[in-house]
């Protein structure tokens, strides 16, 4: 399946009377996407109103709760369209061409349901955990509906949707947009690259799905991951929106649908495929609750390796806690059939990052990449502007009573950091 | 926890969804429960089927807790 990129390179957002993105820039009319985003009925049952806002790299601006980052793509030539499943029809997409508008994202906020977790600051030291600093953004902060504590699941749907649509929305204003650039991205079919690439290792992705439940959730093609097996995508559905993020909860190291379009893990494989390896397909797996489910999903994992004949995995969790334990039998069980695996995950070692940085371990997950210590303290300065509110900053995940201090301050944990330890490995978080 | 009241002198059943974790961590006697959000309990049955379950779950743990083990064990249910 062969997918090409269009790369529209968006290096300022304005509002204005009308929407088009014009040498690049975007113009955008937040009324315009506002009744756009009306027009779902579940978003009219239970959001209030949308405000829309603009933050620039390098701005003294703090956007929290964070729900999700987007990035706006449209499909412009072959099947589907972005975001199968659930904005356009369910239809396999990842073949044909995209246009993809880059150096920008749409940003849900606002007061969610249950946690509300999620800091993304622009400037400052805060800037340097998270990769969504160096994008021009266009947040859409989202108020719910009275009644709304006793609608959570409707309610995180709609704000999910709302975002989902209003990067569609913005995506649409690039489809007649002359690219700045283009990529084209290519797998094989199992004897077709056994054909082509006969002397280079076999090699796949493991991409491990939270689903834990509510504000933990991830979408496949519309579908709850926590309701699916284990199963094969093309590397190239990813990047037209086949995966979709439910999930802000302990925000350090939870992939927004912005890190499955953009998934470092799925580029790299690319710029090594025909080189030193062939990249074969990704295999997409749960983190259930249940220990059934994770028995079976593991299972399924280490047989689809074998059946796939391949040399090695990259396996990437998403979260922590009990997912360390899909993690290490994913691992292990793959081991186990010959395939040689490389694990992608964080660490939650203690402020002091003297305790045990994972839940479970096993001898055979000897080649692991972290994406560094959640527990780590940092100090937030103040910032001159708060998109959304700071009403919840104590009591999300990584933070504690007394985390926003009086002079403005923040003093909390990474994780309270939107992608600060992501588990794809799209932080440059180093020890040297 | 389970260690250090073992260390102590008195001998305990681990009762939790993921027991490979509780393997790892070193636990001697474990009974495996339903989810991890609600390990004995299951929201799904009527009240009568999940008083009925804890019971079972309860008796098991105290079975555990009366056998004699010479290496990790898990008591399933």
């Amino acid at each position: 399946m062969k997918l090409e990129l269009g790369y529209i390179q968006i290096k300022d957002i304005q509002f204005s009377k009308e929407c088009k993105v014009d040498n690049g820039t975007l113009y955008v009319d937040p009324d315009a996407v506002k009744a756009y985003l009306y027009e779902d009925d579940d978003v009219k049952a239970w959001v209030k109103d949308f405000g829309f806002d603009i933050a620039k790299p390098g701005e003294s601006v703090r956007i929290t709760p964070v729900k999700d980052v987007i990035e706006p793509r449209v499909k412009v030539e072959g099947p589907g369209g972005v975001f199968p499943g659930v904005i356009s029809k369910v239809e396999t997409v990842g073949s044909g061409k995209t246009h993809v508008l880059r150096g920008m994202a749409v940003v849900t906020a606002g007061k969610i349901v249950g946690f509300q977790e999620g800091i993304i600051d622009m400037s400052g030291p805060g800037a340097e955990y998270t990769p969504f600093s160096k994008l021009n953004n266009l947040v859409v902060v989202a108020e719910p509906n009275e009644g709304y504590q006793d609608h959570k699941h409707e309610y995180e749907h709609a704000v999910r949707i709302a975002g989902l649509r209003a990067a569609t929305y913005i995506g649409e204003l690039g489809r007649s947009v002359t690219p700045d650039e283009t990529a084209e991205f290519e797998t094989y079919g199992i004897k077709e690259g056994l054909e082509k690439l006969p002397n280079l290792p076999r090699v796949a992705y493991v991409h491990m799905l939270q689903s834990q439940g509510l504000l933990h959730d991830t979408y496949v093609y519309g579908v709850d991951a926590k309701r699916s097996l284990t199963t094969i995508l093309c590397p190239t559905e990813t990047m037209d929106g086949a995966i979709i993020s439910g999930n802000c909860v302990s925000a350090c190291d939870k992939n927004t649908t912005y890190h499955h379009q953009n998934n470092p893990v799925v580029a790299n494989l690319f710029a090594a495929h025909g080189k030193t390896l062939n990249y074969v397909c990704n295999i997409i797996t749960n983190e259930n609750v249940y220990l059934a489910d994770k028995q079976r999903s593991s299972d399924w994992t280490a047989k689809l390796c074998r059946l796939l004949d391949l040399d090695g995995a990259l396996v990437s969790q998403e979260g922590f806690g009990n997912p360390d334990t899909d993690l290490i039998m994913n691992c292990k069980k793959i081991e186990l059939q010959g395939v040689k695996t490389v694990i992608i995950t964080d660490e939650y070692a203690g402020q002091d990052g003297k305790s045990q940085s994972l839940a479970d371990a096993d001898p055979l997950a000897d080649a692991v990449v972290t994406g560094g210590n959640a527990n780590e303290v940092i100090i937030l300065p103040k910032m001159d502007k708060v998109i959304g509110t700071l009403d919840y900053v104590d009591v999300i995940a990584g933070g504690h009573a007394g985390s926003l201090r009086p002079d403005g301050t923040i003093e909390a944990e990474l994780q309270v950091i939107t992608g600060a330890t992501n588990e794809m490995g799209f932080n440059r978080l180093s020890a040297r | 926890m389970v260690k250090e009241i073992e260390r102590a002198g008195i001998p305990v059943v681990h009762m939790c969804t993921v027991t490979p974790i509780s393997m790892t961590v070193g636990a001697n006697r474990i009974v495996p429960t339903i989810a991890i959000p609600h390990p004995l309990g299951n929201p799904a049955l009527s009240l009568e089927e999940e008083k009925a379950i804890r019971r079972k779950l309860v008796e098991r743990a105290l079975e555990a807790l009366t056998t004699e083990v010479d290496d990790q064990t898990i008591f399933e249910v």
